[in-house]
C-alpha cells in the first residue's frame, strides 16, 4: 500500500511540476502590498497616522482590558463599496471594576495634565520666539510632564483634605485612604509615561524592517 | 444618430491605451460601425503610427480647435476600412493648446454623425487626462496585472467615479501572461478585478504579434489567427453589447500539457 502512494505521490508530483513547486510568493506578495496600498491611497491614511490611530487604540482599550499590544492587528477590508476597519485585539484577560476605575482616572489625570501642558505652551509661547519642536525638546516636555502631574495631584489633595479637616475625623480618614491612592496615581502615570516615550521608537524601528520600504524607493526610481 | 463616446484611459504609461484603442475602433469598424479615434495626446501621438496613417496626416486636433480648418478635413479615413476615421493629435504642441470645453465641443459633433467615438487619452491625470474625458460618457480602464499599473488604475477609477457625465466605467486587462499566472508568479484576472471592483470588458494575453502589427502599421484584430487579436475583437462584441465567454487562457496547447492538466486536477488522497 505505501508503495502504491509512493508511486503516486512521485507521479502527481511529475504531473504538477512548476504548480505548487514556485509557491505562490511574489503573486501573493504583490495583491497583498497592493491591497494595503490602495486602501492608503482611497483614504488618504498614512502609515504614520495608522500607527497613532493604532497607539491611541491600544491607550483607549487597556483602560479595560488587558491586551497583547505585540498581537493587536489594525487593519482595512473592503466589503463592496464599503471600507471596513477592522481590529483584532487579543485579550489577555478582562480587568476588574476596581482596576477600570483607577485606569479612568489616570486617564483624565493625564487628560488635565495635557490641558495644563497646553496652557504652560501658549504661556511660553507668548514669551518665547517660536522655535522648532525638534524630538529632545519633546522627550524634555514629556519629563516635566510627569513632575507636574505630581504636584498637581499633591496640590488637589492637600486642598481637600484642608477641606474636610473641619468635619468628622472618620470622614478625614477616608480622604487619607484616597489620598494615598492618588499619591499613587502620579507613580503609574510616571511607569505609562516612560512607556509611551519608548513606544514611538519602537514603532519606528518597526517601520524601518519594514522589507517594503527600500524596495518601494528602489522601483519607485527605477520607473521614473 | 448619437453616437457613443468612449474614453481609454489607464493613469499609467505603457500599458497599452493606445494600442487598445486602435484595435477596438478597427474591429467595430469592420462590424460596420462607423468610428472616429481621437488622439488627445498632444506631443506624443502614437495612435497614427499604429494605424499605419503617419503619413496622410495633413491636420490636427489643434487645427481644428484654432480654426485653420474644418472637422471634416482633419479626419483621416483609414487606409482599408472607410468606417474608421482618425483625428491626429498634434505633435509639436503640448496639452495647454487644447481645453475641456473645447474637446468635449468635437466630441459632441463627432457623435452625431458616427456610431462611436473612441477618445485616446494620455499618460497622467492632469490637463490632459480631464481633457480627454470631458466629452465622454463611458470609460475603459486599460492595465496590466503588475502593481503600479494597477495602482494607478485604481486612482483613475477614482476620478472617473467623480465624474457625472460618466456611467459606466470597465476594465481591460491587457499583457496577461497565462504561463505566469499558473506559477503564481503574477496576479490572475481574478486577483485584479477583486481589488479593483469594476466589470471586465477584456482580458488581452501577451502577444508577440502586437510588435510586429505596431512595426507594420497594422492593428492585430486584422490578424484572424493572433489570440490577441481575437482578444481584441471580443472586446468589440462586448461593447455593442453581445454576451461573450472570456478566452480560456489556461488552457493548455499539445498532448502532453493537456494530459499533465487532466492529470493535475484530479485530486485524489491515497
Amino acid at each position: 500500500m505505501s508503495l502504491f502512494s509512493d508511486l503516486y505521490n512521485t507521479l502527481a508530483k511529475f504531473f504538477r511540476n512548476g504548480e505548487e513547486q514556485q509557491g505562490d510568493a511574489s503573486k501573493s506578495v504583490a495583491t497583498n502590498r497592493l491591497k494595503l496600498v490602495l486602501m492608503q491611497d482611497r483614504t488618504n491614511l498614512t502609515p504614520r497616522i495608522l500607527e497613532q490611530m493604532r497607539s491611541e487604540l491600544i491607550d483607549l482599550l487597556s483602560r479595560y482590558v488587558e491586551l497583547d499590544k505585540e498581537l493587536l492587528d489594525l487593519n482595512f477590508e473592503q466589503e463592496g463599496d464599503q471600507v471596513a476597519l477592522m481590529l483584532s485585539i487579543p485579550v489577555i484577560r478582562a480587568k476588574d471594576e476596581e482596576e477600570i476605575d483607577a485606569a479612568i482616572k489616570e486617564h483624565e489625570e493625564m487628560l488635565k495634565v495635557a490641558a495644563q501642558k497646553v496652557e504652560a505652551e501658549e504661556a511660553e509661547d507668548e514669551t518665547t520666539e517660536e522655535g522648532t519642536e525638534n524630538e529632545s525638546d519633546l522627550k524634555e516636555n514629556s519629563d516635566s510632564e510627569s513632575e507636574t502631574a505630581e504636584q498637581s495631584v499633591e496640590s488637589e489633595v492637600s486642598e481637600t483634605s484642608e477641606l474636610m479637616d473641619e468635619e468628622d475625623k472618620a470622614e478625614a480618614e477616608k480622604v487619607d485612604a484616597i489620598a494615598k491612592e492618588l499619591n499613587d496615581v502620579p507613580k503609574i502615570i510616571k511607569k505609562k509615561e516612560k512607556k509611551q516615550v519608548s513606544a514611538p521608537e519602537e514603532m519606528n524601528v518597526s517601520s524601518n524592517n519594514n522589507p517594503f520600504k527600500s524596495e518601494d524607493k528602489v522601483e519607485a526610481s527605477s520607473e521614473n | 444618430m448619437t453616437g457613443r463616446v468612449i474614453v481609454i484611459t489607464s493613469g499609467k504609461g505603457g500599458v497599452g491605451k493606445t494600442t487598445t484603442s486602435a484595435n477596438i475602433g478597427t474591429a467595430l469598424a469592420k462590424s460596420g460601425y462607423k468610428v472616429v479615434l481621437i488622439d488627445t495626446d498632444l506631443g506624443l501621438r502614437n495612435l497614427d503610427l499604429l494605424l499605419g496613417l503617419e503619413n496622410r496626416i495633413v491636420y490636427t486636433i489643434v487645427d481644428v480647435i484654432e480654426e485653420r480648418c474644418k472637422l471634416k478635413q482633419a479626419l483621416v479615413k483609414d487606409k482599408k476600412n472607410p468606417n474608421l476615421q482618425l483625428l491626429a493629435a498634434a505633435q509639436t504642441r503640448d496639452k495647454t493648446a487644447v481645453n475641456a470645453e473645447q474637446l468635449k465641443e468635437i466630441c459632441d459633433i463627432l457623435k452625431e454623425d458616427n456610431d462611436f467615438v473612441l477618445v485616446d487619452c494620455p499618460a497622467g491625470i492632469e490637463q490632459g487626462f480631464q481633457n480627454a474625458v470631458a466629452g465622454a460618457s463611458e470609460a475603459i480602464v486599460v492595465t496590466t496585472p503588475e502593481m503600479s499599473a494597477i495602482r494607478d488604475a485604481d486612482r483613475i477609477i477614482g476620478l472617473l467615479n467623480t465624474k457625472e457625465e460618466i456611467t459606466s466605467v470597465k476594465l481591460l486587462l491587457n499583457r496577461v501572461r497565462p504561463n505566469l499566472i499558473k506559477s503564481n508568479e503574477m496576479m490572475s484576472v481574478d486577483d485584479v478585478v477583486g481589488i479593483l471592483e469594476i466589470p471586465l470588458v477584456g482580458i488581452i494575453p501577451e502577444d508577440t504579434g502586437i510588435i510586429t502589427s505596431t512595426n507594420k502599421g497594422e492593428p492585430i484584430v486584422n490578424d484572424e489567427n493572433a489570440l490577441a487579436g481575437k482578444a481584441y475583437r471580443n472586446v468589440a462584441e462586448r461593447i455593442l453589447g453581445e454576451e461573450v465567454p472570456f478566452l480560456d487562457l489556461d488552457e493548455p496547447k499539445g498532448f502532453m500539457a493537456k494530459l499533465r492538466n487532466a492529470i493535475s486536477k484530479l485530486k485524489v488522497k491515497v
